[in-house]
């Protein structure tokens, strides 16, 4: 499964983890992905310790749950990059939209 | 095509035997289940039939004389081409050889003999619904092939209408080279190059998120604001702002598009630039000194226009400094082992530059030797931009398109800024808007904007913020001048410019005279070596002079008032 | 082996049923045709042609197994063997027995016809 979720312990954190390439094929199920996560939540994680490659249509659909999650007050962090994934990230400047870490 | 074969209507049936009495029983039979009967009593028969009645099904006895059921099929089969006629074969013969051969000549099926009435019905039921199908997936697959050419056709009008759009402007001009994806592929990269009226020029290189159709439709809009606002006088961070906006209203939330910004002002030897998203673009000075320009902001189309920053790094550039900018196809060019080319491949080809050698053609034979192909880079685009020497006055056409619009021949007209709104806002293109409501001014849209330029930087840096411009001409300085220049616009206090403008008719033509009065201290205008002298004689490049040297050029006159914080210039031109 | 019937009632029975009121016409077109293949077997064993023998033969077991002349059809189809083997030598045989079981069924077919078929 490329994409798998989970909760965080308290519950309020939304923990999507994608496996291999992020890109537009995982389009429809990123989507489900957090439109399906249930209710109550309060932020989310992205969790790309195995996720080999990203690309524009990766980023559009991190803007995509952005907008989801409130925009502006969104609380989404980006986890476990890999160098390269990192890389595409610090290009366009999205941590100044999302917590990278 | 889901009804039963049997619901699915009388179907045509050819049916080929010499025994006249064998043939009669099965005509009847066929008849009786509702079907249209053809009957031949021989192979050339059965085929004349055939090409003549068109069947939907075939019942050929095997053996016949004169051309016997084997040719025959044969023959039927061809003529039914790509059509799926089932044929079935009438026979009492048993060896597997005889069968074998039977479905060689194109058979499809057997019915033996004696005729059994549930068997033929089934037989011919099962071969409908076999004919049907294969009606209907060809008939599928016709309409999609016509779709998918409609598609290709609706796609290459497409591009020739967004290639009109993306790849424009000067960029055939010297000192511009470029690389952009060919006629084939819709990158979503675009390219766009103005002269700006005053001199100098506006590079901007965009690369809308996805592929195809989507991605370049985004590039109408941006293509009309830039050149609009270019050709107005905007600057860079106005025309970013202003494409910014358009995105963030047009786009759909996961798309953007990665650009850079280029302002280049070759009279004052600076570059200023902006990359939002794009890969880093490099300034190279010499054969070892170059530097990074990289991507410090969101791409365009995220960012409200209150959180949207475009906010330009100014960089000092001389004549011979070549600028390349580049989309992220360069540095996903891969070789046939799969490896990118990446910012690695990009230095390399750096490191290993032949002195003299132009540094676009050192990368783009870096990006061919690496990708080992000679049609590479379907997805690359690639901007060099070269400064120059200030090249004249008017880079623009003299000639932009008239207007059918009569305008207004006698008026007056006083504008004023303070305050904050010096630092924030710049009155040109709005002012240039006014003057060029005259239609006799229209032509010289070039003269008059470099005119008011003059004017209103004199009018802020000298007089306003009272800047000394020789600190420009070092390069500490340079750094010193820019950062001066930010605090003091932000301290701006009681400060004022006012442009006051009056146009009347003459009988040769038309007079423009433009007054333009600042809150500053000053200068000795007396004293002026420039003013005083008959010569062009400058020592060093003082922009204060040359500025000046250009209102004495282009003004019918020019006066000073009040220690020089007035300067009143008469404009004339003649029909 | 046991020999097959004259006639098969049954078969003839359906064939009725199906023709209904062209049953007649398809008799008697049976016995023309069938009147001519045996001129036509004659006339190939005279001339020693197994090939002709053979396919006359065969199409002529065709017809008659359809019409429902079961043991017709199979001395038909001896006489298609002896032609495709080329033992045209007992094709003579073969073709007298075929002509008096044609006579047979010729006869009977008749009387059936006259009970009423047609």
């Amino acid at each position: 499964m490329p994409i798998q979720t989970r909760r965080s312990h308290d519950g309020q954190t939304l923990i999507i983890k994608i496996e291999g390439r992020f890109d537009f094929s995982t389009h429809q199920a990123f989507r489900d992905a957090y439109e399906h996560g249930g209710k109550d939540i309060r932020g989310y994680v992205v969790d790309l310790s195995e996720a080999t490659y990203l690309d524009s249509s990766a980023l559009g659909m991190l803007l995509l749950l952005r907008d989801y999650g409130g925009g502006d007050n969104a609380i989404i962090a980006i986890e476990n990059c890999n160098n390269d994934v990192r890389k595409i990230l610090t290009i366009s400047n999205f941590e100044q939209l999302f917590t990278i870490r | 095509m889901d009804e039963p074969a049997a619901k699915s209507g009388p179907l045509n049936i050819l049916i080929a035997d010499d025994s006249d009495s064998d043939r009669l029983i099965l005509k009847t039979l066929l008849r009786r289940l509702g079907h249209h009967v053809l009957d031949a009593a021989n192979g050339h028969e059965a085929v004349a039939l055939f090409g003549s009645g068109k069947p939907d099904i075939v019942l050929l006895d095997a053996l016949m004389p004169a051309m016997d059921g084997m040719e025959a099929a044969r023959e039927i089969k061809r003529l039914a081409g790509e059509r799926l006629v089932p044929l079935i074969f009438i026979t009492s013969l048993s060896e597997a050889e005889d069968l074998a051969r039977c479905l060689e000549a194109g058979g499809d099926g057997f019915l033996s003999k004696p005729y059994n009435r549930v068997m033929i019905e089934a037989k011919i039921n099962a071969f409908n619904r076999m004919r049907l199908m294969h009606q209907a997936l060809s008939d599928q697959r016709d309409l999609m092939h016509e779709r998918n050419r409609q598609l290709l056709e609706e796609q290459h009008v497409a591009r020739r209408v967004f290639d009109n759009v993306a790849h424009t402007g000067c960029l055939d001009a010297p000192n511009i080279r470029y690389h952009a994806s060919p006629l084939s592929v819709f990158s979503g990269d675009v390219l766009f190059a103005s002269p700006r009226p005053a001199g100098g020029m506006l590079v901007f290189t965009g690369d809308f998120t996805g592929h195809g159709l989507p991605a370049a439709i985004g590039a109408m809009p941006v293509a009309e604001i830039f050149y609009g606002m270019a050709s107005k006088g905007f600057d860079g961070s106005d025309i970013l702002r202003e494409i910014n906006q358009k995105l963030v209203r047009i786009l759909p939330k996961d798309m953007f598009c990665c650009g850079a910004m280029v302002e280049a002002d070759f009279g004052q030897n600076q570059l200023k630039v902006w990359n939002g998203g794009l890969p880093d673009g490099w300034l190279v000075r010499s054969r070892t000194e170059r530097f990074s320009v990289p991507s410090r902001y969101l791409p365009l189309g995220i960012l409200n226009a209150d959180q949207f920053n475009a906010e330009m790094e100014t960089i000092r550039a001389l004549p011979g400094d070549r600028l390349l900018l580049m989309t992220d196809g360069v540095l996903e060019c891969s070789n046939e082992e799969g490896q990118l080319f990446g910012e690695k491949g990009v230095r390399l080809a750096f490191e290993n530059v032949a002195s003299g050698r132009h540094p676009f053609d050192t990368l783009l034979n870096g990006i061919q030797r690496f990708t080992g192909r000679q049609k590479f880079g379907d997805d690359l685009t690639l901007c060099c931009l070269e400064m120059v020497d200030q090249v004249g006055l008017t880079a623009l056409p003299d000639g932009a398109a008239p207007s059918t619009l009569a305008g207004p021949a006698e008026w007056r007209c006083v504008y004023e800024i303070r305050d904050r709104t010096l630092g924030e806002f710049s009155p040109l293109p709005l002012l240039l808007h006014i003057c060029m409501e005259v239609p006799g001014l229209r032509r010289k849209s070039g003269e008059i904007y470099t005119l008011l330029s003059e004017l209103y930087n004199n009018a802020l840096e000298h007089g306003v913020l009272e800047l000394p411009s020789e600190w420009k001409y070092t390069p500490e300085g340079f750094g010193r001048y820019y950062s001066e220049r930010a605090t003091r616009l932000g301290r701006v206090n009681g400060h004022y410019i006012k442009f006051s403008f009056h146009h009347e008719p003459m009988q040769w033509g038309g007079r423009l005279g433009v007054v333009c009065e600042d809150s500053g201290q000053g200068f000795d205008f007396h004293n002026h070596p420039v003013l005083q002298s008959t010569e062009m004689e400058q020592s060093g490049p003082r922009y204060a002079g040359r500025g000046l040297v250009l209102l004495k050029r282009l003004a019918e006159s020019i006066r000073f008032h009040e220690q020089g914080s007035r300067v009143e210039i008469v404009y004339d031109w003649y029909f | 082996m046991v020999d097959k019937p004259h006639l098969d009632e049954e078969a003839l029975a359906e064939l009725q049923d199906v023709m209904e009121d062209e049953f007649e016409m398809l008799i008697r077109t049976y016995l023309n045709d069938s009147q001519e293949r045996i001129i036509s077997l004659k006339g190939a064993m005279m001339d020693g042609d197994s090939g002709a023998f053979a396919k006359t033969a065969h199409s002529f077991k065709g017809s008659s197994i359809n019409i429902g002349a079961p043991r017709l059809g199979e001395l038909c189809r001896e006489a298609e063997e002896a032609g495709k083997s080329d033992s045209l030598n007992e094709a003579p045989a073969v073709l007298e027995a075929i002509k008096s079981e044609f006579q047979r069924v010729t006869n009977a077919l008749n009387a059936l016809m006259a009970r009423g078929a047609g």
